[in-house]
């Protein structure tokens, strides 16, 4: 019993599901589903069709090359049994896995944070463009204004107090 | 020693085993009638074990070997890939080739050191064959058929091939091979001869309705009829010897 992949989409295929097409020249496909047996019979490449594992692997929406990836094969030459080799075998299968879904999970938010990059970029660049709509640029005109009446005032006040002190100067003269 | 054996009164039994120097697979599911005839007679030198392939039991038409390895078809399941590589002796390597034609039995005759093969087969597999086997590779036809492995039988003792052969066919074939070859039919005149006949260097089996005028010519051609005391010191002893080490 074997839970081989569909040729379309890449999702295992479990004992009892799909359908399988020989070619003449003996290859063998299989597919999950009859979606996937349509979307072949009507010619479609599984690399540009946007939901297939082969789209987002080409587009580099996912991991595509990785060691991890080298463990899960159809091997043509069999080893000997061996229970000891059997069940570390097994546990291997457990730590790979985990491994290629933090590989996997990691490229995914690698990818991500490059749009995070972007997105708080351009929020800056919105910010400084529009900064009019959080605060007028007149807001504060008037109490400028106001400050530079008083400014005037003290200042026309201090020549009056100067033109006292001249004629004080005088005055001592 | 050359024996009549028939499996579910089918007299090709060349379908349904395959041997070699170093162990013998036949097919599951026989009468034990069948099966005593072969271990009866290599019990105790060479591993007789009960295989499929891809859930066939046409196991001699689909697969190929000799004392260096064994060839199975893509089509061979895992679990078979398993059982054969468990049961079969560490020094046979055992290999499964992806190859558009997937009877190897039909498309490869093989002894020890030289192999015959189909003109399509792919280059990959002859590489296959040559590093697996160990056996210098050809790509050749008996009597303008491209099926070698049906119409022609190999050990290292000699050779039958397809009853058409011209001489002058043999003659190439034989100094390619390097043993003696013979034109002849089993099973009463069939000239499918690799279907009706299988052999190793010290024995051999032919399907039930084989004459004994074949009979005869198959036990000298292998060079089974002499195989004498006298003849296991000499010839047989190192084939004998590394199937039991």
């Amino acid at each position: 019993m074997r839970i081989e992949t569909c040729y379309f989409c890449s999702s295992r295929i479990y004992p009892g599901h799909g359908i399988q097409f020989v070619r003449n020249d003996c290859k063998i496909f299989k597919f999950c589903r009859s979606k996937c047996h349509a979307a072949f019979k009507k010619k479609k490449n599984p690399r540009k069709v946007k939901w297939t594992k082969a789209y987002r692997k080409t587009v580099g929406k996912e991991l595509a090359i990785d060691p991890a990836f080298e463990f899960e094969k159809r091997r043509h030459i069999p080893v000997k049994y061996d229970r000891e080799t059997w069940t570390k075998a097994i546990q291997a299968m457990k730590t790979v896995e985990k491994i290629k879904q933090k590989r996997q999970g990691a490229y995914i938010m690698q990818r991500l944070r490059k749009g995070r990059e972007i997105e708080q970029e351009r929020d800056v660049k919105e910010v400084q463009r529009d900064l009019s709509l959080i605060r007028s640029p007149a807001a504060g005109l008037k109490q400028r204004k106001q400050e530079e009446t008083i400014a005037e005032d003290m200042r026309s006040s201090d020549e009056d107090m100067e033109g006292i002190v001249e004629d004080g100067g005088e005055v001592t003269l | 020693m050359a024996l009549r054996a028939q499996f579910e009164n089918n007299n090709e039994i060349g379908v349904f085993a395959k041997l070699t120097n170093a162990y013998c697979l036949v097919g599951i599911g026989g009468s034990e009638n069948f099966y005593s005839i072969f271990e009866g007679e290599l019990g105790e030198t060479v591993p007789v074990v009960h295989v499929s392939l891809a859930g066939l039991r046409i196991i001699g038409r689909m697969c190929v070997g000799n004392k260096h390895g064994l060839l199975v078809p893509n089509s061979t399941l895992d679990t078979e890939l398993q059982h054969i590589r468990n049961a079969l002796p560490d020094t046979v390597k055992v290999q499964r080739v992806e190859e558009r034609l997937s009877a190897l039995g039909n498309v490869i005759a093989c002894n020890d050191y030289v192999a015959l093969v189909h003109p399509d087969l792919d280059r990959e597999t002859e590489e296959i064959i040559a590093d697996t086997l160990k056996v210098e590779v050809f790509r050749q036809t008996i009597a303008s058929n491209v099926l070698v492995g049906s119409y022609c039988v190999l050990s290292n003792q000699g050779g039958l091939v397809h009853p058409n052969t011209t001489i002058v066919d043999q003659d190439e074939l034989s100094s390619l091979l390097q043993v003696p070859l013979v034109a002849g039919t089993v099973n009463r005149g069939s000239e499918v001869v690799g279907a009706g006949l299988v052999v190793n260097d010290w024995c051999a089996f032919a399907g039930m309705d084989t004459t004994s005028t074949e009979m005869t010519v198959i036990e000298s051609v292998f060079r089974l009829n002499d195989a004498a005391p006298s003849n296991i010191t000499s010839d047989m002893r190192a084939s004998l010897i590394e199937s039991m080490s």
